[in-house]
Parts: structure tokens; sequence; C-alpha cells
């Protein structure tokens, strides 16, 4: 079993790898740190420029493939990666912005999956009755709610509750507050920050794994080996908890790998709205500033995350189905 | 047998289902009514539309909510329906359990064995954790697992279809139930895995003391296991009485072509089978006349004016015998009415090419030292073998024109690896596949290879799965000959000319399969195989997921078209009765190899290997004078010799 | 064992082995089947007459409308809902009205061809790879792994951002980097088709492997695609607008929903209108294109339970 999940890990290492130099490439195909200084006043002359760029790495002049092995074995020695073009290090910045990034992705996943899962059983065993018809109408216009949107509703929503109870409790900006200390008062205030963009992010996110349940259940439920366990004596619904629900879980696991880029996404788009100084925000800061380096720190970034997520799928595949360890 | 008591089990009166469907009232079950004795098995025939799984599942409580079920079904004396799931649950698995066809899909994936047996006996009884496991191991035993410890740990995919279906007759068990209902239990099992298993469900029955209701499509086995047999036909029961009875004074016209219909195994001479014409009606909105009435040879005004019931009829045997039709008592015991026989026999096509030797008839098929091995592999992202399958281990035969040769083996001999090479055009290393006069090792080109394929064709085993749902008949038959590049107008007359040659209707050519019945689609198969006039048409089981009565139409379609367009047949099957009636030569295949391979009335009146003889053994003859007294072996690979078969 | 009962359904048995009288009154071809389960779902036609009508507006308000799409009113700048401007205006005093049709236009455009590309693309592939099995499989399935695993949104910003907003460009990279996902799913389902008979049989005659894909798999899939095609306009609306509301996918003078909202976001207080009603014609759409796709998988697909109620 632990050979199984550090062959699948070392898998998705090697694809993290990939990925990373590819987007390296790709970015220095799209972006140049030389624009960054046009139309400066007084202007620079080129040796001004180049002396400015080589030494960050970040000279087009230089043969794409020395400044990728440059790159690269930064990496790998120093683990350096890179500065951008005003000469920042790319490590500091993504130090902090990495933790502010993943507590928002992991635990938005981890909550919108449990969410859904957990309506999709409560829906799948009430087919067809009120609370599964009301939870299924729910559902489909929260799915297909924009990111956007849903975030800016949810800021309005709470400006409007801060109104009208007078103090602050939730806050739209940021994803900590100036001069809080102690253990305590430090988790509660980046709860307090927390709390709105994840509503966001769980709200438009949890249905696709409530449907992915239900539907999964009811075709479990309707499976042989359900009625050979209601013909040997259980009930319906201890036929369906003890057989069904266990099968029906392995593929909304492996589901979970599948679905985090997209919650990537939505967190770039949740942390412009929120002004939170993530990954998501640097995303943007570095395409616009032609920041090959971050850029492509970014990309790595999200690669983790999925590697992370299908780790994760894969551990619980392994514990709900007893097969993958027999084989 | 054990000792019957007189006490009775099970009482139904009247049982009706429907459900709601698209296109109305679906009425599955229209009035069941029979008493079940402990001791006693009931054979409950029918065939696909009868309603006999409905029946079962209805008595246990199973059905789908949207199931209306009405009547009366007393167990042990306590009226069922209307009983809560909780309470059904409580009798469900202790005082009635059931045994389903198919044991792929009937044990939980993900549970082992040993918590599958330990939940039945939990669910009722207060057992401590060691208990169960005791009673769990002792159970394995009695069902005939060996180490048995071991296979309490192992996951059902670990095990064979066989075995599976040994502890899902353990789990019936558990609890010492009065009332085991068999739907089907042996269909999706080996010949000789079936009889295995029949002998269990008796013996599990001698030690309970159980009723049982064994549901089938199978004549045979019903001959063998049931004292009494009820023949249902369109939710309706039509014939109901002793075993014997039914099959030697049969009085209702169904069964008597049902059993007209089968192919004997144990016969030599070569009688046509009988089948029934058109199809079970659709179970909506019938009307009230016999349901039996557009497909019966002897049907009067009098049986379309009102249904019949069921209704005792005057027999020799002084037995209890029922059966719905107004007719019933013009039909004497050998199954004549009015000195005719109720079916007209059809005639016998006779080739005149079997009247030439067949050493001078050219060859039309011909395998020599075909050989086939199946790498295992492993490993996630970069396979590697790790050992090999040797499919098939070196056969060589052929198949002269206007012969049918059958391969007979079970699953794992390799029959169907034979069939697929030769189709594939696979190239032997060391043995040749010469088809209709050239050699498969010498294809060196496409276009020489697709006109090879004009000359062999195949009729799959799945009439649904064979034609695609999308296509309409004509293109269905069509694309062999586009396939060749016949122009149009050609192709056009020929698909009217081929479905007229099987019988079906030209006009209905726009049509979908979907439209079709399960007899019909095989015959477009066929029609599509007969498109490029083939020299020699490969036929992969195209009988066994067809009914009975149906199944005998096909059989005899084939036989005609082989005498008048002079095919030859290559065969590959497991039901032996209906190779007996078709083949001129078997070849029974195990594990790979040929041990057997001759003229078919020599192999199976004188069988010469013992697997062969097990085989033989194995198959229900559906005669149960026959199938009562026979003395059954079983085949023991591990010395190459049989047995006498003992529980 | 033949299992099947003859589905009531569909049209009887025919032919010279069954009788004319038996055949029930009830002769449903599959377009009526279709259309009557479909209908039968009414937040699905409400989707579908939700759609169509923010179609007729996207396309017939520019034509009717007297403002201009950069008229500026200097008299109305940043006022809320008036008769004169049923959406009020922004800060340059444009129409938002007619902003927010034209922007659902430009959104609409967008999402159609991609959709459209992705669904064409991904329904060959993973048949094809499905099909072909062996070398042309494992590659497929590496390539779409890989694919999987790069940051699409990502490249995504920086080919658009570098088109300049070109919306030709933008829905060919989306189609680029969003065609796999559904291609790996379509390839899971093709698993399960080519092991049917008709497959093989299709090869024992002798037709070449891409007909067969083409003839045989692809139309046999063809709900699945329907319904694809509908979902994949909601998640093409979903990335456009992400695209442009970050400011890398259209770009000024050209509109679309996100780049509005990307706009009003930034005086959410202020001007509210501006984020409303591109909003909620955001939403409308999407709900709207979800609903159908809801109705259209319950009308295609026969395994689904909704008959046994009507």
């Amino acid at each position: 079993m632990i050979k199984y999940l550090v062959r699948r890990a070392l898998g998705w290492l090697l694809m993290i790898v990939v990925a990373t130099n590819v987007t390296y490439i790709l970015a220095w195909s799209f972006l140049d740190p030389r624009s960054n200084y046009v139309g400066r006043k007084p202007p620079l002359s080129p040796e001004q420029i180049e002396n400015l760029l080589r030494p960050r790495n970040l000279d087009n002049t230089v043969p794409l493939v020395e400044r990728w092995w440059t790159w690269l074995t930064g990496i790998v020695l120093r683990w350096d990666w890179g500065v951008s073009p005003t000469g920042g290090s790319v490590n500091e910045q993504v130090a902090y912005r990495m933790w502010v990034s993943a507590e928002l992705v992991l635990g938005a996943t981890i909550i919108m999956t449990l969410l859904g899962i957990w309506i999709g059983v409560y829906t799948a065993s009430r087919q067809y009755k009120l609370g599964d018809r009301i939870w299924q109408g729910i559902s489909i216009i929260t799915m297909n709610i924009n990111i956007i949107v849903a975030a800016l509703a949810v800021v309005i929503l709470a400006i409007n509750f801060n109104t009208w109870v007078g103090t602050r409790v939730f806050f739209v900006t940021g994803s900590s507050s100036e001069g809080v200390t102690g253990f305590f008062p430090v988790i509660v205030d980046a709860l307090q920050h927390l709390i709105l963009p994840t509503i966001a992010l769980v709200v438009i996110g949890y249905a696709q794994y409530h449907f992915l349940q239900r539907t999964l259940l009811l075709d479990n439920i309707s499976a042989d080996y359900v009625r050979t366990a209601r013909a040997k004596g259980l009930t319906k619904q201890q036929a369906i908890r003890r057989h069904a629900l266990r099968t029906s879980l392995i593929p909304v696991a492996t589901q979970v790998a599948f679905s985090i880029p997209g919650i990537f996404t939505g967190a770039i788009l949740t942390e412009s709205i929120f002004a939170w100084q993530g990954m998501g925000r640097y995303f943007l800061t570095t395409i616009n500033g032609n920041d090959v380096h971050g850029v492509v720190a970014v990309a790595a970034f999200g690669a983790v995350l999925t590697a992370i997520g299908a780790l994760l799928a894969d551990i619980a595949v392994v514990v709900l189905d007893p097969r993958v360890r027999v084989s | 047998m054990s000792t019957p008591t007189s006490k009775t089990v099970l009482s139904v009166r009247d049982l009706k289902v429907s459900f709601a469907s698209e296109a109305g009232r679906v009425d599955a079950v229209r009035g069941v009514s029979f008493d079940l004795e402990a001791g006693k098995t009931l054979g409950i025939v029918g065939e696909s539309g009868s309603g006999k799984s409905v029946t079962s599942l209805a008595i246990m409580g199973l059905l789908d909510e949207n199931a209306k079920v009405t009547g009366s079904i007393q167990f042990e004396g306590q009226e069922l329906l209307g009983k809560s799931d909780k309470q059904m649950s409580m009798i469900r698995g202790n005082g009635m359990a059931m045994v389903f066809q198919d044991p792929l899909t009937s044990l939980t994936p993900v549970f082992t064995i040993g918590d599958q047996l330990v939940e039945a006996l939990t669910v009722h009884r207060g057992l401590s954790k060691s208990e169960a496991w005791d009673r769990s191991l002792e159970l394995l035993r009695v069902v005939g697992i060996t180490n048995p410890e071991k296979r309490m740990k192992s996951f059902p995919h670990e095990f064979s279809g066989g075995m599976r279906q040994r502890v899902v007759i353990a789990i019936a068990m558990a609890n010492n139930p009065r009332l085991i209902i068999c739907d089907e239990p042996t269909t999706a099992l080996d010949v000789t895995i079936q009889a295995q298993i029949l002998d269990l469900i008796e013996k599990a029955q001698d030690e309970t003391g159980a009723a049982v209701i064994m549901i089938t499509h199978d004549m045979g086995v019903v001959a063998r296991t049931a004292d009494d047999v009820m023949v249902m036909y369109a939710g309706k029961p039509v014939e109901h009485a002793p075993a014997h009875e039914l099959f030697h004074n049969t009085r209702m016209p169904y069964s008597i072509g049902l059993l007209g219909a089968i192919p004997r195994v144990d016969k030599a001479e070569k009688e046509p089978l009988i089948p029934i014409k058109g199809n079970p009606p659709l179970l909506i909105d019938l009307p009230d006349a016999c349901p039996f009435a557009s497909r019966c040879p002897i049907a009067i005004d009098a049986c379309v004016r009102r249904e019949p019931d069921l209704v005792p009829i005057a027999s020799d045997s002084g037995e209890n015998h029922l059966a719905a039709c107004i007719r019933a008592d013009q039909i004497d015991s050998d199954g004549l009415i009015g000195g005719l026989p109720v079916y007209p026999a059809p005639e016998l096509h006779e080739s005149s090419l079997t009247r030439t030797p067949r050493e001078e008839r050219p060859v039309t098929l011909e395998v020599r030292n075909m050989v086939k091995t199946f790498p295992l592999l492993k490993g996630a992202l970069f396979k590697r073998k790790v050992g090999e399958v040797h499919a098939v281990k070196g056969i060589s035969f052929d198949v002269r024109e206007g012969e049918t040769m059958a391969i007979v083996g079970e699953s794992g001999s390799g029959k169907t690896t034979t069939l697929l090479q030769i189709m594939d055009f696979e190239k032997q290393a060391d043995g040749d596949i010469i088809i209709a006069g050239t050699s498969v090792n010498g294809l060196h080109s496409r276009k020489v290879e697709r006109t090879l394929r004009r000359d062999i064709q195949i009729v799959f085993q799945d009439p649904m799965g064979a034609l695609d749902p999308r296509m309409t008949v004509t293109d269905i038959i069509a694309e062999p000959m586009q396939a060749i590049g016949m122009n149009k107008d050609e192709i056009h007359s020929r698909v009217q000319e081929l479905m007229d040659l099987v019988g079906l209707n030209p006009a209905h050519r726009d049509r979908f399969p979907g439209a079709f019945s399960g007899g019909q689609r095989q015959r477009i198969g066929i029609a599509r195989a007969l498109s490029t006039n083939p020299k020699i048409v490969v036929l992969d089981e195209p009988v066994s997921a067809l009914d009975v009565s149906i199944q005998a139409g096909v059989i005899n379609l084939l036989d005609e078209l082989k005498v008048k367009l002079g095919l030859s047949y290559l065969f590959v099957a497991h039901d032996l009765s209906v190779i007996r009636h078709i083949a001129d030569r078997v070849a029974v295949m195990y594990l790979g190899e040929f041990v057997e391979y001759g003229d078919v009335d020599d192999v199976f009146d004188n069988p010469q290997h013992p697997y062969t003889q097990a085989l033989l053994s194995a198959i229900p003859v559906p005669d149960p004078d026959i199938e009562r007294t026979r003395q059954r072996v079983i085949f023991d690979p591990e010395t190459m010799s049989t047995r006498p078969a003992t529980v | 064992m033949s299992t099947e009962m003859i589905d009531p359904a569909v049209q009887p048995p025919v032919g010279p082995d069954t009788t004319a009288e038996r055949v029930p009154g009830k002769q449903l071809s599959k377009w009526t089947l279709y259309t009557r389960r479909f209908m039968r779902n009414k937040p699905a036609v409400a989707g579908i007459v939700i759609f169509v009508l923010m179609v007729i507006y996207s396309i017939v308000v520019p034509l009717l409308t007297p403002y201009k799409i950069d008229d500026q009113d200097f008299m109305n700048l940043s006022t809320g809902p008036s008769s004169e401007h049923w959406f009020g205006t922004n800060a340059s005093g444009n129409d938002n009205w007619l902003q927010t049709a034209v922007g659902l236009q430009r959104s609409l455009m967008i999402a159609v061809t991609v959709s459209v590309g992705v669904t064409a693309l991904s329904a060959i592939v993973g048949t094809a790879a499905a099909y072909f099995r062996g070398r042309v499989e494992q590659i497929t399935l590496m390539v779409i792994h890989f694919l999987m695993v790069v940051p699409t949104f990502l490249i995504l910003a920086l080919v658009s951002n570098n088109a300049g907003g070109d919306w030709r460009v933008i829905s060919l990279a989306m189609i680029f980097v969003s065609w796999f996902f559904p291609a790996r799913v379509i390839w899971t389902l093709a698993l399960s088709l080519r092991e049917r008979e008709y497959v093989d049989a299709a090869r024992y005659m002798g037709v070449p492997g891409m007909r067969i894909v083409l003839r045989h798999l692809v139309p046999n899939i063809g709900s699945l695609l329907v319904i694809n095609f509908t979902l994949g306009i909601v998640g093409a609306v979903g990335t456009e607008t992400g695209l442009s509301f970050i400011g890398f996918g259209v770009k000024a003078p050209d509109v679309s929903l996100g780049s509005l909202i990307g706009y009003g976001a930034a005086s959410v207080t202020s001007a509210p209108w501006l984020f409303y009603f591109p909003a909620l014609a955001l939403t409308l759409l999407t709900v709207s294109m979800a609903l159908v796709a809801d109705g259209l998988r319950d009308a295609l697909d026969p395994t689904s339970a909704a008959g046994g109620r009507a």
C-alpha cells in the first residue's frame, strides 16, 4: 500500500517538473521583460537595459537554452526561483503568498467536498421527494453562478450585514489584520478574513460533488449486490448505508484531484476581489509585469496543489477500496 | 430426497403485479396461485417476459416502490403483502432466502466473503464475532469450498463464477430457511459447474428441509429438480402439473411447443426443431383473450373471445393437472389433436452435398497448428511481462463445403480466442489459417485482405450488441457490401433479397434494431453475414442469448440457408444439445487443446476422453424419468479422469 | 439469456411472424419521444425560453436602440436606471442597456464558437484513442494527463493578453486549453463502446478504422456530445468572464459581460447598477443553459427514471 502511494507521488512529481519547464518556455514566448522599459523618460539605452536584465537572467538576447539552464540549475542547486525584472526575489514573494493561497484553496476544497457528498447522500435516499427537488434547484443555480458574481454578492451582503450589526464581523479586504497577536486572536482574525472568500468558493463549488455523489449512489442502490444485502435481511436503509455508500464514494474521491485546478482559478479571481496578497494576486502582477520567473513559480504552485489533491484522493481510495490493497 | 411433511410453507393466491411505464401500465404478473409444501420443489418455467422473476421478487418483497402488488402471499401462515420493509427484512434471509442469477454482481465487491457471510448471520441472530466466524467456516465447508479459513478473507473478484455462486448459496442457507427461491441460479455458469450447483441446492434442501422454488427457462433443469412444474406465459400460469405429467402428458399448446423446440443431446436421429412462430405479447392493455392465441396453431374463435382459466383437466394418472386451454381435453398424451400433431413438423432440408463423402468436398477453412499465448502484464506506467497464458496450444482442423463444424468448450477453453484468431487473420508462426484456399500467412496487402474478408463472415452472440442501434436495418446489412465497394443499386436490391431470405419483411428496412425482437435481430445479423456471399460463416454462440422457442426458429433458418446456399459453418458454443442437433463434426476443447474431435454422432454416443464424458454427463435432459435416475460423473483435472458425482 | 422485454415505449416488433392486430396504438418515433420527455421537464423548458429571449435581446437591442456603443451622454454620467437609460449609465456616459446587450452578444459568440470547437475536437480524439488502442491510446492519454497539470488559465491569460483582446484569438486559445478534459470523459465512455460487438463486426467486414470511429463510435455518444456542448457554453462563458474581469480577455473598446462586471466591481457601492445588470445577464445565461442541459440529459438518456413518474 505504501509502495503504491509512493509510486503515485513520484509520478506526480515528474508531472510537476515537466509542467514547470514547459511553462518556462511558454512564458518566454509571450512575455518580454524588455517592454517594461519602453517609453521610460528619460529613455534607457540598450546597454543599460541589458545590464539590468542580464544578471537577472532575463535578457532575451541570451539563447533560450542558456537562460533555461541557468534558471534550472538555480532551482535544483540553490532552490532559487530567480528574480523579477525589478530585482525582487521570487522566493520571498512566494514564501508568504503560498500559505495565504493554500489555506484558501485547500480549506475551500475540503469543505465543498464534504458538503457536496453529504447533500448527495441525503438527496439520493430521498430521490424525487421534496428534499431532493429543493436541493436540486438550489444546486443547479449555485453551480452556474460565476465566481466573480458570487464573490461580489458575498461582499455586498457582508458590508450590509456589518452595517446592520454595527461592527466589523466580516472582513472584505485582505487575509489578515495588522497588529493582531496571541494564538487565539490570530486564529479568530484569520477566520474572519477567511470566511467570506471561502463561502463564495464553496457555494459555487459544492454542487458538482452533490450531483456526482447522488448519481453514483443511485446507480449503486439499484445494483444487484444491494438487492442481495436486502435479501439477507438488511432493511433498505441499512443496505444502502453499508453497501452502496462505500462503493459510490470511490469515484467521487478521484474526482477531487481533477477539480483542484478549477478551484485554484477561482481563487485567483477571489483573491482579486478580496484583495488577498496570495498567489492569485501574484499571478496578475507577474503577467502584467513581464515577470517570467514569477509566472513560472505560480504555475509550479498550481501543479503542486493538484498533486496534493491527487494524493489525498489516492489515500482516500486506498482506505475505501480494499481491492487496491490486495492487487 | 427428504421425507415430505404436510406443512404448507408458502401459499400464493391471485398474485398480480403492475408497473407504470412510458407507454402505459405494464401488467407483469396477472394472477398467480400455488401452494408449496416443505421439502418440495416447485419449478417455474417461462421465457423472458413471462413474469417468473417478478413473481419471485414479489414474494420476497424486493420489488421497486412504484410496483403495485395485489393478492395474497402467505408464508407459514403470515400474510406478507402489506408488511413494511422493516418487517419483511426480519423474514428475508431468515425464514425465506433467495439465490440470484448473476454471481458476479450479487456480491458486494468491496467487502470480503467473510464479512458478507458474517453479516447474514448477525443481522438475524445475536451471535458473537467468533461464533459467527465459526458458523461461516462451517457453511463454506458444507457448500464445498476448500480451505475456508483463507477464503473468508478474500474478495469476490478473486473467485470463479461457480465458487461465488456457492458462497451465495451459503449465505442463503445461513439461517436455516424454510423457503429458498432460486432465480436462474445456473444460467450464467458453465455446464459442469451448473450440475454441481444444482447438486448443492439439492443438498441444501436436504439439510434444511426447506421448500425450493426453482425459476428457470431450461426444461432440463426443471426435469432434474422439480416435483411440480408451473409454466408461465404472459404473466400467468398456463399449465401446472407434477413433473412427470407435464413432460409426458402435456396439454397446453404453449408447453407442447416449448418442449418441441428443445434440441435433445441424447437423440441421434435428427428431428427438426419445432419453432413457435411470433413473439410474446406486450403486457400492456391485454385484451380478454388467450394471450397465446396469435401464435397457437390450433386456435379457434372461442380462444379470442375470453381468456381461458387455469382449470383442472382429466388425466390418467389421477394427479392434479391444471391447464389454461379450452381445447386441452382434445389433446391426447402423444401431443396429437384429432390424429394430427399440434404443431406441424417443418420439412427437413437435405443437401445434395451431404451425399458426397466429405473427403471429396472442397475445403473452405483449414487451420493448422494454431497457437496463441497472451502475456501477463504488471505495472502501472510501464508494463512488464510476468508470465504467459497459453490460450490456444496448437489445434488443427478443417471444414468442408456444406459442413457444419462445431467447437465446444466451457469458459477458459480457448474457443473464443480461436475464433477471434481466425477472424483477425492472425498470422501463425508455426502453422497457418487457410480460408477458401487463400493462406493468411501470405497476406501482405490491405486490398487482398479485404477481398478475402468476403469469403468469411461472422454472426455474433448478442443480438442487441451486434447491431449498431443508430443505424437502420438497410445500413446494417449493406455495410459489408459497402466495405468491398459494391455499387448502390446492387446493394439496394441485394438488401431486399437478403431480408426475404432470412424471413424479415423488406418493408421494415428503414427501422432501427430497437424495434425488433431478439430473434429478428439475430436474423438481421445473419442477413448481414450473408451479404457478401461468403463460403464460410463463423457463428459465436448465435442462439444462446435467445429464448428457447425463438432459438428453434433461428436454428432451422441456419439449416435451411446452409442447404440453399451451400454454406459451411464454424460454430463455437457451449450448448451441447444445440450442437448435437446442428453440427456434422465436433471438437471438444479443454484448456486450449482439442481433447476429442470427430463426427458428431461418434463423439456424443461414444465419448472417449474423460472430459467429454463428464461434459455430456452434466447436461440436464428434459425428461424427468431419465434425469432422476442418471449416474453422473465429474471430471478431475488433476488425474485427467472421471469419478462418480458425489455432493 | 435474453433478458430484455421489448421496450414498450419503442415501436412494437414487426415482421412476417407477428400478428398485425397486436400492435398497440402508441407508435412513438424516437424524436417525438425525446421532445415529449424534454417538455415534461418544466425547468428545462423555462431554460430554453430564457435563453432564446436573451439571444434575441443581444441581437435586437443594438439594432433598435437610439444610442450607439460609444455615445457619451454628458448629462447623465454615472446615473442610475431612468426612463432615458433603462439600465443606467457608466462614468463615461455610455448607456448600460446597450452595453449589456453588446457584452452579452460578444460573450455568446465566444462561448458558442469555443463549445463547438471543443465538442468536435474532444469527440474525435476521445473516440479515436479508445478505438485504436495501443500506442495511439497510450500517447493520447499521456498528453491529456499532462495537459491537465499544466496551468491552463495561465496559458490562456498569457495568450489573450498578448493578442490585445481579439476575440477570435481568445476563442482559439480557449479551445486549445479546454478540449482535453471532455476528451478524457469521452474516452472513458468510448472504452465501453469499443467492446460492443458491432464495432468488432465492422472491423471484420474490413471497414477502415477511422470510418468505424466516425460511423459507429461518435454517433453513439451523441447524447453525451449534445449535453457536453450545452455545458461547454456555460463553461466557456465562465472562463471568458474570468479572463476579461482581470483584464486579460476582451479589452476596451470591445465589451463582454466579464469586462463590464470588472468595470462595475470597482464601483459596486457607488454605482451598483453597473454590476447588477451584467451580473444578472450572466447568471441568467448560465443557469438557463444548465437547465436546458439537465433537460436534455433526462430526455436523451434512456436509463432515466423520469418516465415512470409521468
